[in-house]
């Protein structure tokens, strides 16, 4: 059991480490970056390859996945530059969407559908899988708490203001000096570099991937994670993966309670539950668990009108 | 292949694309947020058409009927159940909400009809052949269909009070709102046509392929390209758009992996976008 | 997953001692798990697999189950995403304590939740095609029952010599055995003086493959190999027909499945050459699997986790122990040898009682092993469909 539990809390820091970074561009600096399945994997792709071929280690594999990510990032802000809310959440999907190709199709460099297994990490195989489990949910947390400290610092200081500023008045922002681009390129790279930071840490921890770990349901279950957490505030990430991990899991367990079903009824329903569940949420708690502190002034929450 | 049969190809399928994509700008002209659950709500409507078809024994015209009445039933239904309290927070609130439904909606559907494809009750034709071009008089039917649907739209907003109403909220809801008409009233038309018309897709697509519960999600994407590239809210620009992305994607083949189509879709998006970045023909409505 | 069973799965045993005195059984049940692709991109497959798990587990349940504990078998949805797998691994791994996983399916799975299996020394059998599966260092713990593509490839080319194919024309789902099994194929056709005439690896999340088929007839082949999964086959059999082409078109069984069949016209699937592997006859294995759900043609899949379940059983009847390790040991000494054949685990059970050695013959083949898990050899059942059913054509 201690095991199971051990292995939630890596995927939930995983999820956390995500919603992090897209906390920074959303919640923040308030643009909707859908793209985030296409950075974890770029993260995941890059530490992994960089482990088998060039033999980096954990910590090295990982800056090196940073480094890719946020590169794809900054280029991804320079090219939707000009879009905003909508357009920029379907154009990042579709940015997601490409690099899931590219790694079902570019067999030379990613061994297709097959995926690349046998990655290494700390730990691995010299460890017990208990031990193995906890040290991994201990590496993962441990860089969660520094990540969430470092944006907590980042968003209270004149940096996050300024991203507060373009998220609610862009026009304003440039008017009172700001270089919104380079801001934006900013903000975007460096929230594409903790998601590709959590690619690395679940290529380590799962020592395996495949195209099919990164289809746009790691980025919905972020989004509901972030969203029921709280958006802007950077527990709001925590809070939220950890409640998603808690609901998906959780679940898992009333399906014998249902006399009568087939397996799939159970997993339809096991599912529809979820979906359910955060209609609710949402509907009680509009802002997440833990809202904003900075109120929005009451004049925005009419949206209609100010589009 | 010759560029004339991509080219035909490419149009057929966006023939088909077109509806849901002008089911989806519908709605948005109107709330202001992108409902993801259209997908789900294009699969409902193409069960119901099933159910008509195969079960009921209707031919194709009046099986799309009922997918049009069910999918904007689900549609307006769902939106003032569960969407609606969620919008006076502001349209992401709605939009992420319009996710977590579609899941919801996707599974009760699962939960009722199972994995297994449907097939309906209608006979396959061969191609036929014009000038070395193969065309299928499936497809033909289909983007005739399409064509009607759309005539049919274009005449509600132009003439009909309904019409004039939808457009007014989607030129300025806070003036239509101080000239007495009923969001709500309107919010429950504009999703019952746009989710009508996207049952009516949705059936047409899984005619096309196989109809079980992901057949909408499978075209979810290419909706929000055609949607995004004619401009989020524009009817003229769905269709622009769906033509633009089916065409686009078929013409890629020519040149590159078939595997690659997506991204060429991608793509195309974003240039369009590059240069007129809130689509082609922007988002005026109408 | 039947309800009590599995609630005691959950709950461990003081909520199963209510139970016990109703069913019969002193001990604590064998837990043992299932991983399906119960929704996602398998979901054409994985319900029916849960199902037949199930059903066969609550026969051999109601039989005296096995050294006189029953099975409680607990079924999780993978969604065909493997990050989900290895959630529901750890969970029947750590919480369940399963002493095997069954019916991974899809390739990227199976190779994901492996290395959780040999570790904690779990069995895993799977169904999936990557060739690279076998080759991982999982010191026996990986039994597939799906042949790898060197020696299904090279079956399916000698049966279109056979019949006649001169020039065929490759249309492949995007899987991690595409390439292989095209190689292989082509290579065995050249052998035989046909050729290769070209092939093409789509995605099958598209929802039309006009322009691809536009490719492949225009090289004019007289055979098409649709190496498709059930969902892509559709939309390939409706188009091909649309497009006009009259020649023949082969494909995997799993592929051609009942519900395919079902939801074409007969005139679109008619002549629709599919192949699965099978044991020697019309064994009463498979005439189970058909009884369970209740159709004439049940998937391979379907067939293998029939196996699957009984394997676990019969090896653990055979060990008289019920761990991961037991199985491990004993799974060759009842699947193969020279033991008496039997194809109904009820009756291999008891066989195994009266202490008599067995060679287990499935639904899915003979379920002969190699020392890596990979199917040692086997027939192959080749169908032809008619009239939206497949009729077998022989088996070789």
């Amino acid at each position: 059991m201690l095991d199971y539990l051990a292995s939630l809390a890596v995927f939930a820091g995983i999820y956390a480490l995500l919603g992090l970074g897209l906390n920074l561009v959303w919640g923040l600096g308030g643009m909707v970056n859908l793209g985030l399945a296409g950075f974890f994997a770029i993260g995941a792709y890059a530490s992994a390859l960089s482990a088998l071929h060039l033999h980096f280690p954990l910590v090295a594999a990982s800056f090196f996945a940073m480094l890719l990510a946020a590169a794809a990032g900054a280029l991804l802000a320079v090219v939707t530059a000009r879009l905003k809310g909508d357009y920029l959440a379907i154009v990042t999907l579709g940015f997601a969407e490409v690099i899931q190709l590219i790694a079902g199709n570019e067999i030379w460099l990613t061994n297709g559908t097959d995926g690349l297994s046998a990655i290494p990490a700390p730990g691995r195989g010299t460890l017990s899988p208990l031990a193995f489990d906890l040290s991994s949910a201990g590496i993962v947390w441990l860089v969660l708490a520094a990540i969430a400290a470092a944006f907590g610092r980042l968003s209270a200081a004149p940096y996050g203001r300024v991203l507060r500023a373009i998220r609610e008045d862009e026009m304003v922002a440039r008017i009172a000096g700001k270089n919104v681009l380079s801001f934006k390129i900013g903000a975007f790279s460096a929230s594409a570099a903790v998601m590709g930071l959590a690619g690395s840490l679940y290529a380590a921890y799962d020592g395996y991937v495949a195209p099919d770990s990164f289809d746009v349901l790691v980025t919905l279950l972020v989004v509901l994670a972030l969203t029921a957490g709280g958006v802007g505030r950077m527990q709001g990430a925590l809070v939220g993966a950890v409640l998603v991990v808690v609901l998906t899991e959780g679940t898992r367990f009333f399906g014998g309670l249902l006399p009568g079903l087939s397996a799939l009824q159970v997993a339809s329903l096991r599912q529809g539950v979820i979906g359910l569940f955060l209609l609710l949420l949402l509907r009680v708690k509009p802002d997440g668990l833990l809202p904003e502190r900075i109120r929005v002034h009451p004049l925005d929450d009419e949206g209609e009108t100010t589009r | 292949m010759s560029f004339l049969q991509a080219l035909v190809n490419g149009a057929l399928a966006g023939a088909v694309l077109a509806l849901p994509a002008l089911g989806f700008n519908t709605v948005y002209a109107v709330l202001r947020f992108p409902n993801f659950a259209i997908a789900s709500i294009a699969t409902a409507g193409a069960y119901a058409g099933w159910i008509a078809n195969v079960l009921w024994g209707w031919p194709a015209p009046p099986a799309l009927l009922v997918a049009f009445v069910a999918a904007g039933a689900v549609g307006a239904t769902t939106d003032a159940l569960a969407l609606r309290p969620l919008r006076l927070r502001g349209p992401l609130t709605a939009a992420i909400g319009s996710v977590a439904l579609d899941l919801l909606l996707q599974n009760a559907l699962r939960f009722g009809f199972g994995n297994d494809p449907r097939g309906y009750d209608l006979p396959v034709f061969r191609d036929w052949r014009l000038a070395g071009i193969s065309i299928g008089p499936q497809e033909v039917e289909d983007a005739g269909l399409a064509f009607i649907t759309m005539t049919a739209l274009f005449l509600l907003l132009r003439f009909t009070r309904i019409g004039k109403t939808m457009r007014a909220v989607a030129d300025n809801a806070s003036l239509a709102e101080s000239k007495g008409i009923d969001p709500a009233r309107v919010a429950w038309i504009a999703n019952g046509v746009g989710f009508g018309l996207a049952g009516i897709g949705g059936t047409l697509v899984a005619l096309d392929t196989s109809l079980d519960p992901l057949t909408g999600f499978r075209v979810l994407l290419s909706i929000f390209a055609a949607a995004v590239v004619g401009g989020l809210g524009s009817i003229p620009g769905a269709i622009a758009g769906a033509f633009m992305i089916g065409i686009g994607e078929e013409l890629s083949t020519l040149a590159l992996a078939p595997t690659y189509r997506t991204a060429i879709g991608f793509l195309a998006i974003l240039v369009v976008l590059s240069f007129r970045p809130r689509g082609l023909l922007g988002e005026r409505a109408y | 997953m039947g309800p009590t069973v599995s609630r005691r799965a959950v709950f461990g045993g003081s909520l199963a001692l209510p139970f016990l005195g109703r069913s019969g059984f002193a001990a604590a049940p064998i837990p043992l798990g299932a991983i399906n692709p119960l929704t996602g991109a398998g979901g054409a497959y994985g319900p029916s697999m849960a199902k037949v798990a199930q059903a066969l587990t609550a026969r051999i349940n109601s039989t005296g189950g096995v050294l006189g504990r029953s099975i409680a078998l607990d079924i999780e949805d993978d969604q065909t995403n493997p990050t989900v797998a290895v959630e529901a691994a750890h969970k029947l791994i750590d919480v369940n304590k399963v002493v095997a996983i069954v019916g991974t399916w899809a390739s990227s799975v199976t190779t994901a939740v492996a290395p959780l299996c040999w570790q904690s020394h779990t069995m895993l059998f799977c169904t999936s095609g990557a060739d690279s599966i076998t080759k991982l260092p999982h010191h026996g713990y990986i039994i597939r029952t799906q042949p790898n593509t060197y020696l299904q490839s090279g079956r399916a080319a000698q049966f279109l010599l056979q019949h006649g194919a001169r020039s065929v024309f490759g249309l492949s789902a995007q899987t991690p055995f595409a390439v292989d099994s095209w190689n292989r194929l082509a290579a065995v056709l050249k052998t035989g003086g046909a050729s290769g005439a070209g092939d093409i690896i789509y995605d099958p999340k598209q929802i039309s493959f006009r322009s691809e088929i536009g490719k492949a007839l225009a090289a004019k082949p007289d055979t098409l190999f649709l190496n498709s999964y059930a969902p892509d086959l559709e939309i390939l059999l409706r188009e091909t027909y649309q497009a006009g082409f009259s020649g023949n078109r082969f494909t995997f069984a799993y592929a051609a499945t009942d519900a395919v069949l079902q939801a074409l016209p007969a005139s679109v699937t008619n002549g629709l050459w599919s192949f699965a592997p099978s044991p020697d006859v019309a064994s009463p294995a498979y005439r189970a699997v058909q009884a369970i759900l209740g159709i004439n043609d049940p998937d391979p899949y379907s067939c293998q986790i029939y196996d699957h379940v009984s394997l676990v059983v019969l090896a653990i009847a055979r060990a008289g122990a019920a761990s991961g390790v037991a199985i491990h040991d004993n799974v060759r000494k009842i699947s193969q040898g020279t033991g008496e054949k039997v194809s109904d685990p009820v009756a291999g059970l008891k066989l195994l009682a009266a202490g008599k050695e067995i060679n287990y013959e499935g639904a899915s083949g003979p379920c002969d092993f190699t020392p890596s898990g990979d199917i040692v050899s086997c027939k192959f059942l080749f169908q032809v469909a008619e009239n939206k059913h497949n009729k077998t054509l022989f088996i070789s």
